[in-house]
């Protein structure tokens, strides 16, 4: 007992076939999708060849050549003409008193760097939350980012005049409480500390960013129902504020300790001289005098791959570390 | 003939299907809108026959050409997205240009078409203006204009006005069933308010899971569902389903009698699903009416209409009813009267209906 | 200032305590800039008694004069720019065509390829295998070779490809169904509404190419190549080495410790004009690239 109903529609229903009897005309194979998915997306893969190509030549091709870390390479017979030695490269270098000491002052100057470099940002950024005059944070956020686009060449011009013996200023004002002029950047327990602190003024700045970022993310009625309970701002800094950047700290330390075995070596390249090399050389910078500047190309081949191997395990085990303890992975 | 025509169409991702076989004939100048609840494949139907979703199977064709392997700007279609998609850096008019200028019409011929469209959805004093800078109503305005300056022979309309508050929603429904009338251009429009559909659509499509539930007019979907599917889910409030068993001479609910019009044909004892529309029932008797008693549990006021929300037996069930400006006289309701035409009668099992008489 | 009046006494207290340690803080990163600006245009003399420590004394610009009239420095200057203009070009040539493929999910392949670049992040093959890759492509000592071998990174192509990722995807749908192809999409759409993340890894190969030092002073052997930076580098480490040059050169008015100085102004004074309209962008663009949620 369908009812009746005269819509305006009735002349359209009239025209129309209702549900098609099944029978499709024909399917469009794989092939063929796969075919028309090139003929109407080759732009894309146009658009990243360049890239994949550029990747191959400069980042693969010498991942290929690092097979010299187990060859006797001469430049003459090249990369796959040289004869195989096996291990012995890393032999030379386990035996290498100044390579492991390389290793051991890479260690030592990333852990310096973790104890004072990396909480020193996170200090920063709580007390610029603490600043409530707009301009006054605004000017002093922009000048402590400066030193981050300073070029090494420069920062280490900085540190050599201001070190220096005679005249530099740090040298004065120890000549004002009568202390007899120092030439740190010749005295090796002087190389870390001016290192390092050269460090923290030059990157604490910017990397508060992160952390503050991290402060902006907090949800403001925690601070106002905070206050309504009656806490200080010291009490809200350490019961609202850092634990709720706490995962962002745990990110970036994860973070340092997975690059613990890169020390930025241009900066120590800079700054350091044969007098300091017993605190001073770090694995790069060795590799760089053995290969680059005394053309021992597969022994610091060898002590590079050595490098690259044990930071890409700690890179993936800090990976690792961040998804399981924060839902947040670094890729 | 611009129609769009759907057979056995399929979508897969991966092992996954989602759209299981959809046939559909949309007729010339027909508007038909494709409705469902959120994840039954209509939006990725639609994507179908624009063009950004492949067909894993089945055939499309529009004007009698199969599309399968055309690319989207090919097809002579075109779309209004449901975040309206306009490109923020340009202006009103650059918008609308947009695909024009990329087809290489000249110059002059795009500001004529520009003007014109622009003066149709009332954006002449816009042209200027970038998107950040107008109306949710504007922008869906020009979202139009973006497909009406191509004059395409379908537009395709993806949830065009979920983003809009409800009033607004109510306006610019009009208007696009008006631009309909005014173009009269072949449109496929999704979305998952069933008022929408009921308003715009010359022929509604229910969707569900993957699969088209029932096809017609407004009307007959509403009157003649096919299943408890299709009848919950157009109407608002949706219709009441009770279960119940038919007997020698209508239905029986729990220990209420219900008349229904034509006969059972023997079935009685059968179980079934018992549904009447909340704006069916009556307060009086009437000639062919049946009484269900109820323990009324709130009534709201809308206005010249009331909803009475109440129990009967295990069930929640909600009426509509008139209040003729007051409310006195719903407070205590303790029956009401279902005429037996408007019952409908669905299986327990499957949820179809039942055709009744016969 | 409405919140300052509802603080107690104490959030007062330690609101004073912590602006006056920014505010030590931030001189102190300051100071080191003044002090060298004082330096260069102190006369020798007096930068070698230590007597200048906040203001040039016996103001002078003899300094500056001795590394104007250096030829070298003017073209060490000229290939800095070559360096920093051409390497950002070619970095922006790879990088948004690379990162806008890499955003599409209609790109087969597209997990691997995003690993193969992401790989080069996490392994590399050192300095070595790197320098002896060069000299067999036959870049030693090539300018075009420096622009090329450091045009792109990893981070800099998955930070820009995040954001092209975020952009919701009807808007390649809708320039599609407007008949754009992959390349007008990407010219006509996608990159107007990336300015800010273009800006972004625009400013770091500004940033990254000015200040490159190490790969050119190993690459570059030929003195009308090498960039400032090197330059800067050889003079510095040259007067400091040479004993004779302060002797002589301080009654001159000047000495090595006022020319070092004079040159790094020199050379952080572009910088210095560019810093304040990139700093709105490193902000955003350091947190784009950072942790992919």
């Amino acid at each position: 007992m369908v009812e009746e109903h005269s819509t305006a529609t009735q002349s359209i229903q009239d025209n129309v076939l209702q549900a098609r009897e099944a029978a499709p005309l024909h399917s469009d194979g794989k092939m063929v999708r796969l075919l028309d998915h090139f003929k109407r997306e080759w732009q894309l893969y146009v658009m990243l060849a360049p890239t994949i190509i550029w990747f191959l030549v400069f980042l693969y091709k010498p991942m290929y050549g690092l097979q010299i870390a187990f060859k006797d390479y001469s430049i003459f017979r090249g990369v796959a003409g040289s004869p195989w030695v096996g291990w012995e490269h890393f032999e030379t270098l386990f035996s290498n008193d100044q390579f492991l000491r390389a290793i051991g002052n890479t260690i030592k100057i990333s852990a310096l760097n973790l104890i004072f470099g990396f909480p020193a940002p996170i200090i920063l950024a709580l007390m610029f939350n603490e600043i409530l005059n707009a301009r006054f944070k605004k000017t002093a956020q922009t000048i402590v980012y400066l030193p981050h686009f300073i070029s090494s060449v420069i920062i280490a011009g900085i540190v050599i005049t201001a070190f220096a013996p005679t005249g530099g200023i740090v040298n004065v004002i120890l000549g004002w409480f009568g202390i007899d002029s120092i030439y740190f950047l010749t005295r090796p327990e002087w190389f870390r500390p001016i290192f390092v602190g050269t460090g923290i003024w030059q990157e604490a700045g910017f990397g508060s960013i992160v952390f503050l970022a991290a402060i902006a993310g907090v949800n403001p009625s925690l601070y106002e129902s905070a206050v309504v309970d009656g806490a200080n701002r010291w009490q809200m800094m350490w019961k609202i504020t850092i634990p709720s950047i706490m995962p962002t700290i745990l990110i970036m330390l994860i973070i340092r300790i997975g690059n613990i075995m890169e020390v930025s070596f241009e900066l120590v390249i800079l700054l350091y001289q044969p007098a300091t090399y017993s605190t001073a050389d770090v694995v790069n910078t060795w590799v760089y005098r053995q290969g680059l500047q005394s053309g021992q190309y597969d022994l610091a081949a060898a002590a590079g791959l050595f490098n690259a191997v044990v930071a890409f395990v700690l890179v993936m085990t800090a990976n690792t570390l961040s998804r399981r303890y924060s839902r947040t992975s670094l890729w | 003939m611009a129609g769009v025509s759907l057979s056995n169409i399929i979508k897969r991702y991966g092992a996954v299907q989602v759209v299981h076989g959809i046939n559909l004939e949309v007729a010339e100048k027909e508007f038909v809108v494709l409705v469902g609840p959120s994840g039954c494949g209509k939006s990725t139907t639609l994507r179908m026959i624009a063009g950004l979703e492949e067909i894993s199977e089945g055939d499309l064709l529009i004007d009698e050409r199969r599309m399968n392997r055309v690319a989207p700007k090919d097809r002579d279609v075109a779309m209004v997205f449901q975040n309206y998609a306009l490109y923020p850096h340009l202006n009103v008019a650059d918008n609308m240009a947009f695909g024009l200028r990329i087809r290489r019409m000249p110059k002059d011929q795009i500001a004529t078409t520009i003007s014109e469209t622009a003066a149709i959805l009332g954006l002449t004093d816009y042209l200027e203006r970038r998107p950040a800078d107008l109306s949710g109503g504007q922008r869906q305005r020009v979202a139009m204009g973006r497909a009406i300056v191509r004059h395409p022979k379908v537009f395709l309309f993806d949830e065009p006005l979920s983003n809009l508050d409800a009033k607004l929603r109510t306006q610019m429904r009009a208007e696009i069933k008006r631009l309909h009338n005014r173009l009269g251009v072949t449109s496929v429009y999704v979305t998952h308010d069933q008022v929408e559909a009921m308003t715009l659509a010359d022929r509604i499509v229910v969707m569900n899971d993957g699969r088209i539930e029932q096809v017609g007019t407004p009307m007959e979907l509403f009157n003649n569902p096919v299943n408890t599917f299709v009848a919950g889910f157009l109407g608002s409030p949706p219709m009441n389903q009770m279960k119940g068993q038919l007997t020698e001479t209508g239905a029986r609910i729990g220990s209420a009698e219900i008349k229904i019009s034509g006969a059972m044909n023997g079935d009685a004892g059968r179980d079934v699903i018992i549904g009447i529309r909340p704006e069916h029932v009556t307060l009086e008797p009437g000639a062919q009416t049946s009484v269900l008693p109820i323990e009324l549990d709130l009534v709201e006021p809308l206005g010249s209409e009331a909803l009475l929300h109440a129990r009967f037996g295990d069930d929640n069930v909600m009426f509509k009813t008139e209040t003729h400006g007051d409310l006195s006289h719903l407070s205590g309701v303790a029956e009401v009267h279902i005429p037996a035409s408007r019952v409908k009668i669905f299986d327990a099992e499957t949820g179809n209906a039942l055709s009744l008489g016969g | 200032m409405m919140k300052w009046n509802l603080y107690s006494r104490g959030d007062k207290f330690f609101a004073i305590v912590v602006s006056v340690l920014i505010g030590m803080f931030t001189v102190a990163t300051l100071y080191p800039f003044i002090y060298i600006a004082a330096v260069s245009f102190s006369s020798g003399f007096a930068a070698q008694a230590g007597k200048v420590v906040l203001t040039p004394i016996d103001a002078t610009v003899e300094a500056y004069g001795y590394i104007l009239v250096d030829p070298q420095f003017w073209i060490s200057y000229r290939n800095t720019f070559i360096y920093t203009i051409g390497g950002t070009v070619m970095s922006l040539a790879f990088i948004i065509p690379g990162a806008y493929a890499l955003s599409r999910p209609q790109l087969k392949g597209r997990r691997f390829f995003n690993l193969f670049i992401a790989f080069t992040m996490w392994f590399n093959a050192g300095l070595i295998p790197f320098f002896l890759n060069m000299r067999d492509l036959g870049l030693l000592d090539s300018m075009f070779g420096i622009i090329l071998a450091f045009a792109v990174n990893a981070f800099n192509i998955i930070l820009l490809r995040n954001f092209f990722e975020a952009i919701p995807q009807s808007f390649e749908e809708a320039a599609r169904m407007d008949g754009a192809n992959d390349f007008q999409v990407l010219w006509k759409v996608y990159m107007p509404l990336s300015k800010p993340a273009i800006a972004t890894i625009t400013l770091f190969c500004i940033v990254s190419r000015w200040n490159g030092f190490f790969w050119a002073m190993v690459l570059l052997q030929s003195e009308d190549k090498i960039p400032l930076q090197v330059f800067l580098r050889h003079t510095i480490s040259n007067l400091s080495d040479d004993d004779e040059f302060a002797i002589v050169q301080t009654a001159a008015g000047f000495s090595a410790e006022t020319v070092t100085a004079a040159i790094i102004v020199c050379s952080i004074i572009p910088v210095l004009i560019v810093y304040p309209f990139i700093q709105k962008y490193f902000e955003k663009g350091i947190l784009l690239g950072g942790v992919k949620e």
